[in-house]
Parts: structure tokens; C-alpha cells; sequence
């Protein structure tokens, strides 16, 4: 960032912002925790159709704080019973690893050389694509944790991955039925949601991180994951209807301030810094019957925030409303799993801070996001998903700019850009799945893209058209 | 018994009126699954009574319904399922002898630190909340199913399944209650019992000789008995 005026940042704050969503949101989701299955003694089909995917007894698993246990415990009671300790004797530690292997259907050109710009390699292994570490389960008799700890092999490094502390507990009402109340301390808008329709753990369930991905998202998919904590409180009543409301505050993770060199407080160094509290909201209603489960709901938040990176937090700020509709259909036989789902987000940018300093073509931008998929399996052993994703929004031609700013040593290479200022990303995914052993899954996945940042062909304008960004991923996908 | 057992296995299956009451005998000291000793349940007390109660429907009740009656066909309705079955089933998943694939996946977990009081108070639980009606079926697999029930198959050397489980399927103190329960539920248990998956030697000696159209014919006739 040294010898860049603050200027010069910041027009490009919210693109970088919203490129930085995109590229979280094409991250690893990952969360298939055999550590659940050692403290319940339960098969993973109890709480999965197959990893990651909850069935209807897994949300509420989940809801009730992640305590269930059936292991041995350590204890400690009062003379009125009250329980003051409850240890498992069995660590509920896991580790997950993804091995995988990316073939784009064009590289993209090689800018390690000003003078001879060539073309990357293609075919990139990632081994592993990420390696993870969790602490998934009972913690007291009514508090629990979903602890992730990420090695990933973009970065290189150790990382907080996805993490979620609940408190829960049950009650029942005068008419018996049941009544969950909780609070989650989780650090990813929607980590914390009972069903697969949410951005944090919606399909798909993994995906490459060597390919291209598209410019635009929304903020509430993905992008202030681990970089947020949030509180929420929520209540599930009678296991179908689910509410659920809290704020998030940045949480950055390796920010000091400029002055004292701690850990806070945030200061004008840090970029995209929330301005006080960001409100989420969700509601939904599930309905079981037979083998059947069918949900809709409603859920979102808006996020406030001062551009940073330089510039003092003060002034105008980037508002993202956004609001999303999500549904699901689930039929859990013995033989046949079969997942319908679905969600569409609509964001309204109001760009106060990016309009003023260039960043942004416009003052208000919309985009929405649609994702709907279906998946298949037979006896969780071998199955399949075919997906169809379409984001479409405003054109802003500094929001989603036609270069790279700053160039780079090798000149424009187009590819990450649009030439027309247009978000407009839509395409098919389409994967099988061989699992012979339900703790481990083995995949092939390809994206196709008919539009990508704005256009079919051409979408660069150095002649690079969407689908050249089609992507094969070949993942081995375990978890013990 | 031992007649029996060596007709059984009999390609012809014939198996005379003779071996039928023998199998009758046997009810009455084979019911249990593995041996596992009846379990008369102590009276529980009021708070064991409510911890039950908030245990069925908090925990127990995420798959069996909160009264037991549940929707869902992978999962037996225990409303009105008697307790000496109910409890003795519980202490089976706790010492994991009873092994039909369901029990394996979610029961060993579930009952493995489920202590005697527990059980003694889930079960009366159960036994007490009011059934509700199965659903009916195929007119005809219903009959076919009522004639099974009531008389066997004499043939087959299947016994009348309600000389222990009763006329109206309502079963006893240590016979379980099968009407209103789940078709593809008993489906599944017979078919566990036919090969010895859940080890209960009386149901596997009803069940070897049972073709699936007459389970199916059974289980739909047990849905269907309020």
C-alpha cells in the first residue's frame, strides 16, 4: 500500500470490497464433523443426508447448542443436583482435509514478465486445498462450540475458519410443546442457520480456489466471513418455526492500530470497518412429514461501513441492504436422499462513501444473487448436484472496473475486470459424488459459465469470454 | 423347538399345527431381545416424571414425535407402546444386543448413557400418551394381512401373530403394541428379524419362512388397526 495516495485507494475500495466477497464466497465451506458423531453415538446420517447437508434432526442438534451427548462424562454437582461440570471423556476434536485438483478451461495469462507475457500453468493441485482443525461439541451442559482452525494453501497460513458458540436451552410450554431458545457468538453472517438455503453453508458445499472468480457478490454472501463477530438470539419453536435476530461488529483478524500496535481499537488502517452494530435477521418455518421436509424463510442484514484503508472512519459510509428469500425440500429415505433448494438475495447499495471518492460510477447500485440446486443420492453412497447460480445488478463502471488499478508489472491482463461495468455473472454446476465410506467423499464438479462479469464473449475486452473461466475440480474430501 | 427349527429350514417349509404351538410355547420364554432380563419398571416419582417427560419430548421426541406418535416411517410411534417392551428395548440399545441397522446408527448412541431411572420413567412415559390412528392402505394387502395376523400361515409354518401380540395388535406388559405402527417400520424389523440382524430367536423363526408381499401385507394391515 506504501507510495499509493489514499486517493488512489479508496476509489476502489468498495470494487475490492466486493471482489474480496466474491472470492470468499467461492471458498471452501467446509463442516463434516465426525466429532459430533463420537459425542451423540450416532451415525452421520442422523444429523446429514451426506456432509455437509443437515437433515431435520441435525438443525436441531445444531439449535440445541451442539450439547447433545451420549459419552461418558466428568461431573460435578451440587446437593440439589445442580450440575456445576459436565467434561466428555472423549476430546471432541476433528480434522478435515481437501485434496484437490483444478483444470480451467483457458489459463489466464502469466504477468511474471513485463516484456514476454506468457500463460500461466494449468492444472493446479492443491494438496491440500485446506486442513482443518475442529473443537465440535459440548463445552458445559448448555453451551457448546463450532471451532474451525484453517490451513489453506492460498494463504499458506493457519487461520480462524468458521466458529460458533451457542448457549441453548429447551423448554417446554403449557401445551407441551417444545420451545428452543439460544445465542450464538459466531463470526459469519448465516454460519450459524439451520439450513443449507444460507450463503455460509449453501451449495456449493465446496468449490476451487485456483480458477476465476466473478467480480460481483453480495455482502451477505460471504464477505465479512471470519473478518465479523456477531451475536444473535434466536428461538425454534416446536422444531419448525425459527426466528432469529443480532447484530455484527468488525473482527478483523491480524489488524493492529496504528498508534498503540494492539489489537484494536480499529483505526483507519483497516479497511471496510462496520460502523457500530450491522442488524441480521432471519425467520423460517420447516415442515416434516413422512420422510418429506419442506422450509421457507426469509433472512438478512445490513451492513454499514466506512471505506478505512487510509481514510479516516468517519464521513460518508457504503450501505448493503440486503434482503434474501430462501427455500428447501428434503426426502430422507434409506435408499434415495433427494435435496431441492434454493435462495435468492437482493442487495441495495446506497454508495455514499464510494460515490464521493470515485469508487463507485453511481450513488445506489442493486445486485441479486440466485442460486438454486438439486441433489441426488443413492444409499449416501453415490450422487450427484446440478445447480444454476445468476447474479445480475446495476451497471457501475468504477464498481466494476474495465482494469486493473493499479496496473500490474505486466500490463492488463483483462480477466478479473469488465469491460462493459456490468456484474452480470450466470452459469450451471454440475457434480457427482462417490462416497465409500460416509466420512469420506470423493468429487468431480465443473462450472459452466454462459455470462461472466457482464458478457458471453468478450466480457474483458481483451477477447477472454466466460466460458473460458469453466472449471473442472476433481476433490478428495475427507473428515475423522 | 428343535422339530422345528429343522422343518423351518426345509425347502418346502411345510410346517404342521404341531410346530405352530410349539413356537407358542417358546413365547414364553424366548421374548426378549438377547435374554436381556424383563425389567419391571419402579414406580418413578414426580420429578422423575418430569425429566422424562422433558426427555421424550426434547430429545427423544426430535424423531418419535414429542408424544411418540411420530410422523416420520424411519422412526417407530411409541404412544402407547407398553413399558416392559419399551424398556427392555432401551437396555438392549444400551448394551448394543439389539443390532437391526437403525438401532446400530442412532439407538446404541442415544440409549448408551441412559441410566436405569431414566428408562424406568421414559418408558411409562410412553405407555401412557394416547395413540394416534395409522394410516390405511391397499384395501386388499390390509385383508391379506388381517388373515396373517389372525391365523398364520399354517403352511409356512408362520404362526397367528396375534396369539402374543394380541387380537387388536394392542400387545401385553412385555409383548409390544404394533397397531398404528409404521408399515415400512415393521417391514424393516421383520426383515431385520428374517436375518437375524435383531437377534430374537422366536421372531426369527416367525419371520425366515414370511415372503415380503406378506410382510408387507402384515405391516399394512397393522397400520391401518387404530
Amino acid at each position: 500500500m506504501s507510495g499509493r495516495t489514499f486517493g488512489e485507494v479508496s476509489r476502489n475500495l468498495t470494487a475490492l470490497a466486493i471482489l474480496a466477497a466474491a472470492l470468499l464466497a467461492a471458498a471452501p465451506r467446509a463442516g463434516a464433523v465426525p466429532s459430533f458423531a463420537r459425542q451423540t453415538g450416532m451415525a452421520c446420517e442422523a444429523c446429514h443426508t451426506v456432509y455437509p447437508e443437515l437433515t431435520h434432526f441435525g438443525r436441531v442438534f445444531k439449535a440445541n447448542g451442539y450439547i447433545l451427548t451420549n459419552v461418558k462424562q466428568v461431573r460435578d454437582v451440587t446437593g440439589k443436583k445442580e450440575e456445576l461440570l459436565s467434561l466428555a471423556q472423549t476430546v471432541p476434536l476433528s480434522i478435515m482435509a481437501q485434496i484437490s485438483y483444478t483444470q480451467m478451461k483457458t489459463s489466464v495469462p502469466d504477468l511474471s514478465s513485463a516484456g514476454a507475457p506468457g500463460v500461466a500453468q494449468n492444472g493446479t493441485a492443491g494438496f491440500p486445498q485446506q486442513l482443518s482443525l475442529f473443537y465440535a461439541g459440548k463445552i458445559a451442559p448448555n453451551f457448546g462450540a463450532f471451532f474451525q482452525l484453517t490451513y489453506a494453501n492460498d494463504s499458506g497460513t493457519i487461520g480462524i475458519d468458521n466458529t460458533d458458540l451457542r448457549f441453548a436451552d429447551t423448554t417446554l410450554l403449557s401445551n407441551n410443546s417444545p420451545l428452543t431458545y439460544g445465542i450464538s457468538l459466531n463470526n459469519n453472517p448465516t454460519v450459524q442457520d439451520l439450513w443449507n438455503t444460507t450463503p455460509a453453508w449453501g451449495y456449493p458445499f465446496s468449490g476451487s480456489n485456483a480458477n476465476v472468480s466473478p467480480l460481483a457478490g453480495t455482502a451477505i454472501d460471504g464477505a465479512f466471513a471470519q473478518d465479523v463477530a456477531g451475536i444473535t438470539g434466536y428461538l425454534f419453536w416446536n422444531e419448525s418455526l425459527y426466528a432469529e435476530f443480532g447484530g455484527y461488529r468488525s473482527a478483523k483478524q491480524g489488524q493492529t492500530n496504528a498508534l498503540t500496535g494492539g489489537a484494536g481499537p480499529l483505526d483507519g488502517t483497516a479497511s471496510n470497518v462496520m460502523s457500530g452494530l450491522a442488524p441480521y435477521g432471519r425467520v423460517a418455518y420447516e415442515y416434516n412429514v413422512d420422510r418429506h421436509s419442506i422450509e421457507a424463510g426469509l433472512y438478512g442484514a445490513q451492513f454499514r461501513l466506512y471505506p478505512g484503508a487510509g481514510a479516516p472512519l468517519r464521513g460518508p459510509l457504503n450501505r448493503f441492504n440486503d434482503v434474501a428469500e430462501d427455500v428447501q425440500y428434503q426426502f430422507v429415505g434409506d435408499e434415495h436422499q433427494v435435496t431441492i433448494a434454493g435462495t435468492h438475495i437482493h442487495e441495495s447499495m446506497t454508495l455514499d462513501a464510494s460515490f464521493a471518492n470515485g469508487g463507485a460510477a453511481n450513488p445506489k447500485d442493486n445486485l441479486s444473487t440466485t442460486r438454486v440446486w438439486a441433489t441426488y443420492y443413492y444409499r449416501r453412497k453415490i450422487g450427484g448436484t446440478v445447480g444454476y447460480f445468476s447474479t445480475t445488478g446495476s451497471t457501475d463502471t468504477s464498481l466494476y472496473p474495465a482494469t486493473v488499478s493499479p496496473p500490474p508489472a505486466g500490463g492488463q491482463p483483462g480477466v478479473v475486470v469488465s469491460a462493459n461495468g456490468s456484474p452480470d455473472t450466470r452459469g450451471w454446476i454440475a457434480e457427482v459424488n462417490y462416497l465409500p465410506w460416509l466420512n469420506v467423499k470423493i468429487s468431480a464438479q465443473y462450472t459452466a459459465y454462459s455470462k461472466f462479469n457482464g458478457s458471453g464473449t468478450n466480457y474483458d475486452g481483451l477477447g477472454r469470454s466466460a466460458s473460458d473461466n469453466n472449471t473442472l475440480y476433481l476433490l478428495l474430501w475427507f473428515a475423522y | 423347538m428343535r422339530n422345528c427349527e429343522t422343518n423351518t429350514d426345509r425347502p418346502d417349509r411345510r410346517l404342521g399345527a404341531a410346530c405352530v404351538n410349539a413356537v407358542l410355547v417358546l413365547l414364553a420364554t424366548a421374548v426378549l431381545e438377547s435374554g436381556s432380563p424383563v425389567a419391571r419398571a419402579e414406580e418413578p416419582d414426580a420429578a422423575d416424571k418430569l425429566h422424562a417427560q422433558k426427555v421424550a419430548i426434547t430429545v427423544c421426541g426430535t424423531c418419535h414425535g414429542p408424544q411418540g406418535n411420530s410422523t416420520q416411517p424411519k422412526f417407530p410411534r411409541l404412544a402407547g407402546q407398553n413399558a416392559n417392551y419399551l424398556a427392555a428395548q432401551l437396555k438392549a440399545f444400551r448394551s448394543q444386543t439389539r443390532g437391526d441397522p437403525d438401532a446400530i446408527s442412532y439407538m446404541w448412541g442415544m440409549a448408551a448413557e441412559l441410566d436405569d431411572d431414566t428408562i424406568a420413567s421414559l418408558a411409562p412415559y410412553y405407555a401412557a400418551q394416547k395413540p394416534e390412528a395409522g394410516r390405511g392402505g391397499d384395501a386388499a394387502a390390509i385383508a391379506r394381512g388381517r388373515e396373517i395376523y389372525d391365523h398364520g400361515i399354517a403352511a409356512e409354518g408362520v404362526p397367528a401373530c396375534s396369539s402374543c401380540h394380541g387380537p387388536d395388535a394392542h400387545g401385553t406388559q412385555d409383548f409390544p403394541r404394533l397397531a398404528g405402527q409404521h408399515a415400512q417400520y415393521v417391514l424393516k424389523q421383520l426383515a431385520s428379524f428374517q436375518s437375524n440382524m435383531r437377534k430374537v430367536a422366536i421372531m426369527h423363526g416367525v419371520a425366515q419362512n414370511l415372503r415380503l408381499p406378506e410382510m408387507q401385507a402384515v405391516a399394512a394391515f397393522l397400520e391401518a388397526q387404530p
